[in-house]
């Protein structure tokens, strides 16, 4: 898993939540609230990259991250996390 | 208690089909849509027999995004209420000024209990929106939040009453002026093979004597009934006063004069002939109404054994014995939270069609001397029409329908 790969993941589980994106090419700067997601929205997509990923971040941590890219770093360190 | 409301619209949604155009046509035509039950989470080392809605059809105004996170019996009440606002013509009122009262409580038992066996043993994983559709007052917020409802909206639960009981609760907030006009929703009773089973075990619902045969198991009234056969339904009315219709300019279907609510003092699902008759007699009293006057009644019968009689004697015993009586139930199976709304929406279009609707399998009456709707549709103009519905926990319903004199 690369960050290309995970910004897709996310692209995917984000246009599941927020239909109406098909068209939309993301990009790291992204901010999921700029996409129309609202909290419960946002808190739908981490869970759903979670669960494809099989790994449970902390809810904490999940409010750091301003945009995709951030976000999937976030999941890149966890998943790779020593 | 006297009420004079009024209902200016209705939505509808069975097994027999969506609306009321298709509902009234299936319903005339004594078209049922029994079968072994096939929506996944319904059975489980089981052949529970019952009657499922096909694909909803929405409006482009009910998005894709409302529609992911919704359970059946959101969608379903999504698409009532749709078509009772439009009918009623509430996008012409202020939304301050409109509620919503849903009948019904742990109707989404079924997607529950998927969620659950879904995430058993992943339970770090569990969809945050589980947060909110757990309450069944999501409905109230999926519903609020679509048509712009601003005034109050909240549940009530009175087992298989609840969808009658949430028609009294939204007269009485017209009443009271806490709104101008108030939607009762019956929700749609969205059973898990769980609830199935219990039912089954506690001798409620039918057994599997007609298993090879499911149009024939749902027999309310007959000699041959052994129990209620499920029927996922759900309906909407709309209840204001006189004067808000006439502000609008609608036609009412009808007038709610009255109703009554008796408790039997009993937690158990056994029916009460003083119970029934006390509320048959408590909304006669209220309407003013002569029980010759009455013509038309839809009684709640489910089809079990002790239920059907009861009901019958207490019909006899309030001297109803001149009104036209069919079972809505044989038709649509019983929705259990939406089973009275339903069954007053199929009273208010067949008062509007002039016409009664049949009852399906009613081949041997328990009492053949009541006046049957038997095996065809027959011409009837209802004037004055009582509606009946009984729940576990003792609760006996009785709402008196008037038609529209406009």
């Amino acid at each position: 898993m690369n960050k290309t790969k995970l910004l897709e993941l996310i692209a995917q589980r984000t246009r599941e939540v927020l239909p109406g994106l098909d068209a939309h090419e993301f990009v790291s700067s992204d901010r999921l609230t700029d996409l129309g997601a609202n909290s419960v929205d946002r808190a739908e997509i981490a869970m759903l990259v979670q669960e494809s990923l099989n790994i449970s971040i902390p809810r904490i941590e999940l409010f750091g991250p301003k945009n995709i890219g951030e976000l999937a770093d976030l999941f890149l360190q966890k998943l790779y996390a020593v | 208690m006297l009420s004079n409301t009024v209902i200016t619209g209705v939505g509808v949604i069975a097994a027999i089909g969506q609306g009321k155009a298709a509902f009234i046509t299936a319903l005339l035509d004594g078209k049922h849509a029994f079968r072994i039950m096939q929506r996944p989470g319904r059975q489980h080392q089981s052949s529970y027999i019952g009657a499922e809605i096909g694909e909803i059809t929405f409006s482009p105004n009910i998005t894709e995004r409302t529609l992911r996170t919704c359970s059946l019996s959101t969608k379903a009440a999504l698409a009532v209420l749709e078509e009772a606002w439009s009918e009623a013509r509430l996008s012409e009122v202020d939304p301050r000024r409109i509620g919503l009262i849903v009948g019904g409580s742990n109707v989404q038992q079924r997607e529950l209990a998927q969620i659950h066996e879904a995430y058993r043993e992943r339970s770090v994983f569990l969809r945050p929106t589980y947060a909110l559709s757990f309450m069944d007052s999501d409905l109230c917020g999926f519903c609020t939040a679509q048509f712009g409802i601003h005034g109050l909206a909240y549940t009530v639960g009175g087992a298989s009453a609840s969808g009658q009981l949430a028609i009294v609760q939204a007269a009485q907030a017209v009443l009271m002026k806490q709104v101008d006009i108030c939607i009762a929703l019956g929700a749609l009773m969205d059973l898990s093979h769980w609830e199935c089973r219990s039912l089954r075990a506690l001798g409620a619902m039918g057994t599997d004597r007609y298993g090879d045969q499911p149009a024939l198991a749902c027999r309310p009234f007959d000699r041959d009934h052994d129990g209620f056969i499920f029927g996922e339904c759900c309906g909407a009315v709309v209840v204001e006063s006189v004067e808000s219709s006439e502000r609008r300019g609608v036609t009412p279907y009808a007038t709610l004069r009255s109703w009554g609510i008796v408790m039997d003092g009993n937690r158990n699902p056994d029916p009460s002939f003083e119970g029934e008759t006390q509320a048959i007699q408590n909304a006669l009293d209220a309407s003013g109404l002569s029980p010759a006057q009455i013509d038309y009644v839809n009684p709640h019968g489910t089809g079990s054994i002790t239920g059907d009689e009861t009901e019958l004697k207490a019909l006899r015993a309030c001297g109803l014995t001149n009104a036209y009586l069919n079972t809505t139930k044989s038709v649509v199976g019983h929705g259990l939270s939406a089973a009275g709304t339903v069954e007053v929406i199929a009273t208010l279009v067949q008062m509007q069609r002039g016409r009664l609707h049949p009852s399906r399998n009613l081949e041997n009456p328990t009492d053949s001397t009541l006046n049957w709707v038997r095996d065809t549709s027959i011409d009837h103009q209802i004037e004055n029409a009582l509606t009946l519905s009984m729940g576990f926990g003792g609760i006996n319903t009785a709402l008196c329908w008037q038609r529209n004199q406009a």
